[in-house]
């Protein structure tokens, strides 16, 4: 049972391979259908499948596949033209052909399909006597047409061929492809040293169906047939010369499946890895300031940038295991085009390029659901019929553009069509009728505002729901998708010309570049992917209009919402004259969010909250920054959302709280002054010289444990006595940190250092030092200098 | 030979069977105070316990959820037992402790004002809670009874669920 499972896995993983591929064939075939290397390919899909099929007992497939044959075989030797209306039946055979691979991977079983209908057809079609409609009747390119008869013609013995020769033939052929195979392989093991042999068997026949690497084939019965056109011998024999190279290539690429889960593991780790990376190069630059000049630093910065280099190749190199081509997701377009031309009857072609981008996985995944809506779109919407395309001057034959390439760190898919374009007045009053906008929006609304209502929810512009449009509900499918992705979209559109339509996402959606914003005392992370500029404005420049903050940004009227205001951030630090303005970009809308500090770009690694506190608005995720503490990911697009409801609030703090504790003095001990010094010893000296005074004295041992201290209000300090040289934060950053609250401007803080250089004097004033004491120093000196900065009144002396 | 490893083998089987027994009707607890309470919850569910240290607040949560915090690699929620225990908000002191718990696949930090001791407390000394605390919304699993005081033993599950 479990050898039989086996198989079945391999049968399956082979079967869809050769299924992805047979759409895009059957399609390229349509358009050469004596194109004999594609129909050998699809041919020998069909049989592949089938000879598989019938040895594990899918009866259902293996009957279905076995008249997909019979049709296939005889197009192959020219007995059939493949017409639109026979193809039609051949890809529908195809695709109950995958249905029943699905049922089969779910179930292992291939029943609950019936295909009875599409093989009689089949049946018909092979027969020749079926009605299914003859052929010359509906053959859009008579040349080829022409030529495919006389080729017929030649071979006539075919058409008398019964079942058992067919088969016969089948199996010589299959024989061949085998012992073709095989020299390959031995070739391969020869390790290039050998030329691949010949292929064995002898071919006495003027048509082979052996899948010869030259064109030999064609010129042979061209030249042999006395009424082919001298046209069809570079068209059919162009994509033939093509076709053999592309497949070698494939053919001789070496992989290794594995499984996803090891992968997303691997990526895991390499997250974990990135986050040490940047703690590394964090500590590297404390160590750095605090030994400047030291022999050993240099040492440690090159092994510092050698584990960065490492890890960033390695994450790189991890990604690209992660990586699809998007061909994975292009490949299924020319068949739905196919249809949808037909179905609308439209001529419409499909020209894709970069289809060998590469995307995450999990992004190839997500994607393929947007293009099918914009595609649609551009077919149903975009494209006219030939007749209006005529009448306007453009080729009866509509073209949409796919294509795909990279652009910095992200991916660009962009679709072009050369259809009637979007009308900007339209959409405007197509919105207004159903209530989406109101007709001030529609007033103030630019063209580019106007193209991107096509994506609000409820939104269509068709008269009438068709069973490919309509519904109002697609393209809202892709906005919601390709913003999921963290992805922008941007619309172009000349009326008359065409519109052309950019996806842009990022490369992977694990790790990611991100700006780095304060707001307070907070840190947020915005994804890079999300942000258009930044820009840094006095507060003069902020209008209020109607309850909300703008700003003009060039020619633009940019609304602007403050971080605080959406992440409820208490505002107890004084708020600079400047302000920074970080300008989200979202598909087609922008918000300016406005932060106290920008701090940088770095790569991040997103970590989900949690099951507990998933969900919260406007948080996407949190990461680990390089000092260990954990930083939230902004949610651009809820963000987007929440500032529609957030009042503005001044930006001018009221300072109503700030500065007003200042208590009577009534006895000694209601002086406080804080201790800030590493060493026990120095602060014990501290104490000794003013304990006399019988002021109330708090010790800290360190910058952070002082600002902590202070921080936690419990007493109202008078002055602090700061070391300069301490671990975690010295007294110049002490300082520095202290003077940023509103509450402690007048705070005297007095620097107690052994540094008597100027420039650390000077750095000392800086940071807002009033005093500057150098060790040593006489206990009654301090205890004067202490004095006198918190105003001891004398008769407590 | 061989029967000597056997009786070997028997005895220690006798021995193994005897420890189960004894840890069969033998909860293992961590008990802890908040405000004047003493609480305990099953050591099995208790991952680790660590000092204070700093946390990210997160925005548009209760009071009591104080935010998220870096536990080796693993982003995590910190709770606020206090709070969430409807007593008013303390200072961290030097016995403060945030217990890290684990249910399934859920895991919380919860601050405590100060561990008390590992408890050993046989079944039969665990009282259901009282009726008025009963049914399925309450956090109580139970209660505990020592010598000189009883202790409310908590539901990890309950407490790991998300309340807003």
């Amino acid at each position: 049972m479990d050898e039989f499972q086996e198989i079945l896995q391999d049968f399956l993983v082979e079967s869809f391979e050769l299924v992805e591929k047979l759409d895009e064939d059957l399609v390229e075939l349509e358009a050469n259908p004596t194109d004999l290397e594609l129909l050998n390919g699809i041919f020998r899909v069909a049989h592949t499948v089938k000879g598989a099929s019938s040895f594990l007992n899918f009866d259902v497939l293996t009957h279905l596949t076995h008249h997909m044959e019979d049709v296939l075989n005889k197009a192959r030797h020219g007995d059939l033209i493949l017409t639109p209306d026979i193809m039609d039946v051949v890809l529908e055979s195809i695709d109950l052909m995958k249905e029943l691979l699905y049922t089969i991977r779910d179930t292992s079983a291939d029943a609950g399909i019936d295909v009875s209908e599409c093989v009689v057809r089949l049946d018909k079609v092979s027969g020749g006597d079926g009605d299914v409609e003859t052929p010359a009747a509906v053959e859009p390119a008579p040349v080829v047409e022409k030529m495919v008869v006389a080729a017929a013609e030649e071979e006539v013995d075919y058409d008398n061929m019964d079942d058992n020769e067919i088969e016969a033939e089948i199996e010589r052929l299959l024989q061949e492809r085998q012992s073709e195979d095989r020299a390959k392989r031995e070739a391969k093991i020869a390790a290039g040293e050998s030329v691949p042999e010949a292929p064995p068997s002898p071919i006495d026949e003027p048509v082979s169906a052996v899948p010869e690497p030259e064109p030999e084939p064609t010129p042979v019965r061209v030249v042999a047939t006395p009424v082919a056109s001298p046209i069809p011998v570079p068209h059919s024999a162009e994509p033939k010369a093509a076709a053999p190279a592309k497949r070698t290539a494939a053919s001789v690429e070496q992989t290794i499946r594995v499984d996803v889960k090891r992968l997303d593991h691997l990526m895991n780790l390499i997250g974990e890895l990135v986050l040490a990376k940047n703690r590394l190069i964090k500590i590297n630059d404390d160590v750095e300031e605090r030994y400047e000049g030291e022999e050993f630093l240099e040492e440690l910065n090159q092994v510092v940038s050698i584990v960065s280099l490492v890890t960033t190749d390695l994450q790189i190199a991890v990604m690209k295991t992660r990586m699809l081509p998007i061909g994975k997701v292009f490949n299924k377009f020319p068949r739905m085009i196919r249809d949808l031309s037909r179905e609308l009857s439209k001529e419409i072609e499909l020209h894709i390029s970069g289809e060998d981008t590469e995307l995450d996985k999990s992004i190839v995944e997500e994607i393929g659901d947007p293009l099918v809506h914009i595609i649609r779109n551009s077919c149903d919407h975009g494209v006219e019929t030939p007749g209006i395309r005529k009448a306007q001057g453009k080729e009866e034959k509509g073209n949409i553009n796919l294509k795909a390439y990279n652009e910095g760190n992200q991916i660009v898919i962009q679709i072009d069509d050369d259809g009637k374009g979007l009308d900007a007045d339209m959409l405007k009053n197509k919105s207004l009728e159903k209530g989406i906008i109101t007709e001030k929006e529609a007033d103030n609304m630019s063209d580019k505002e106007a193209y991107s209502l096509i994506f609000k929810p409820g939104f269509s512009t068709a008269a009438s729901v068709t069973s490919v449009s309509g519904r109002g509900v697609g393209m809202d499918v892709v906005k919601t998708n390709i913003e999921k992705l963290n992805g922008m979209i941007d619309i172009e559109s000349e009326i008359g010309k065409g519109t052309s339509i950019k996806l842009k996402i990022p490369l992977t959606l694990a790790i990611i570049q991100a700006l780095l914003v304060g707001v307070q005392e907070e840190y947020y992370a915005i994804p890079l992917a999300s942000v258009l500029e930044t820009v840094r404005i006095s507060k003069d420049e902020i209008y209020t209009v109607e309850g909300r903050s703008v700003m003009r940004l060039r020619d633009e009227v940019l609304s602007l919402v403050h971080i605080g205001d959406i992440f409820e951030v208490e505002r107890i630090l004084d708020a600079n004259e400047y302000v920074y303005v970080v300008v989200l970009g979202l598909g087609t809308s922008k918000l300016g969010l406005i932060v106290d500090t920008l701090v940088g770009q770095e790569e991040i690694v997103i970590k989900s909250l949690g099951d507990y506190l998933k969900g919260i608005e406007g948080i996407a995720g949190a990461t680990i920054r390089g000092d260990g503490g954990v930083t939230l990911i902004v949610d651009v697009v809820a963000i987007m959302q929440m500032a529609r409801s957030v009042k503005a609030t001044s930006l001018v703090s009221t300072s109503a709280s700030a500065g007003a504790v200042s208590h009577e003095k009534n006895k000694a001990s209601d002086y406080t002054v804080m201790i800030v010094d590493d060493s026990k010893t120095d602060r014990t000296i501290m104490r000794k010289a003013l304990e006399s005074m019988g002021i109330t004295l708090v010790e800290a041992s360190d910058g952070q444990e002082a600002l902590n201290t202070l921080k936690a209000g419990e007493h109202n300090f008078d002055a602090m006595l700061i070391d300069i040289e301490m671990p975690r934060m010295d007294g110049y950053s002490l300082a520095l940190e202290i003077k940023k609250y509103n509450k402690y401007k007048n705070l005297p803080l007095i620097a107690v250092t052994s540094r008597t250089g100027k420039s650390d004097r000077m750095r000392g004033v800086e940071s807002g030092m009033v005093e500057y004491i150098t060790k040593p120093y006489s206990a009654d000196y301090l205890a004067s200098v202490v004095q006198r900065n918190v105003n001891f009144k004398s008769e407590f002396l | 030979m061989s029967d000597k490893l056997k009786q070997i083998i028997n005895k220690q089987n006798t021995q193994q069977s005897v420890v189960t027994d004894q840890l069969d009707d033998v909860v293992q607890l961590v008990g802890f105070v908040i405000g004047e309470e003493e609480y305990a919850v099953p050591i099995l569910s208790i991952q680790e316990i660590i000092k204070p240290f700093s946390w990210t607040r997160v925005p548009q949560v209760p009071p009591y959820v104080m935010g998220v915090f870096n536990l080796r690699g693993a982003v995590i929620p910190l709770i606020d037992l206090r709070l969430k225990f409807g007593l008013a908000p303390k200072k961290h002191s030097d016995e403060t402790r945030f217990i890290v718990m684990r249910h399934d696949d859920d895991v919380a930090g919860f601050v405590i004002d100060r561990l008390t001791m590992a408890i050993r407390l046989k079944k039969d000394h665990i009282g259901a809670p009282p009726d008025t605390m009963s049914g399925e919304e309450t956090m109580i699993d139970g209660v505990g009874k020592q010598e000189d005081k009883i202790i409310t033993i908590l539901k990890v599950n309950k407490l790991l669920e998300r309340d807003f």
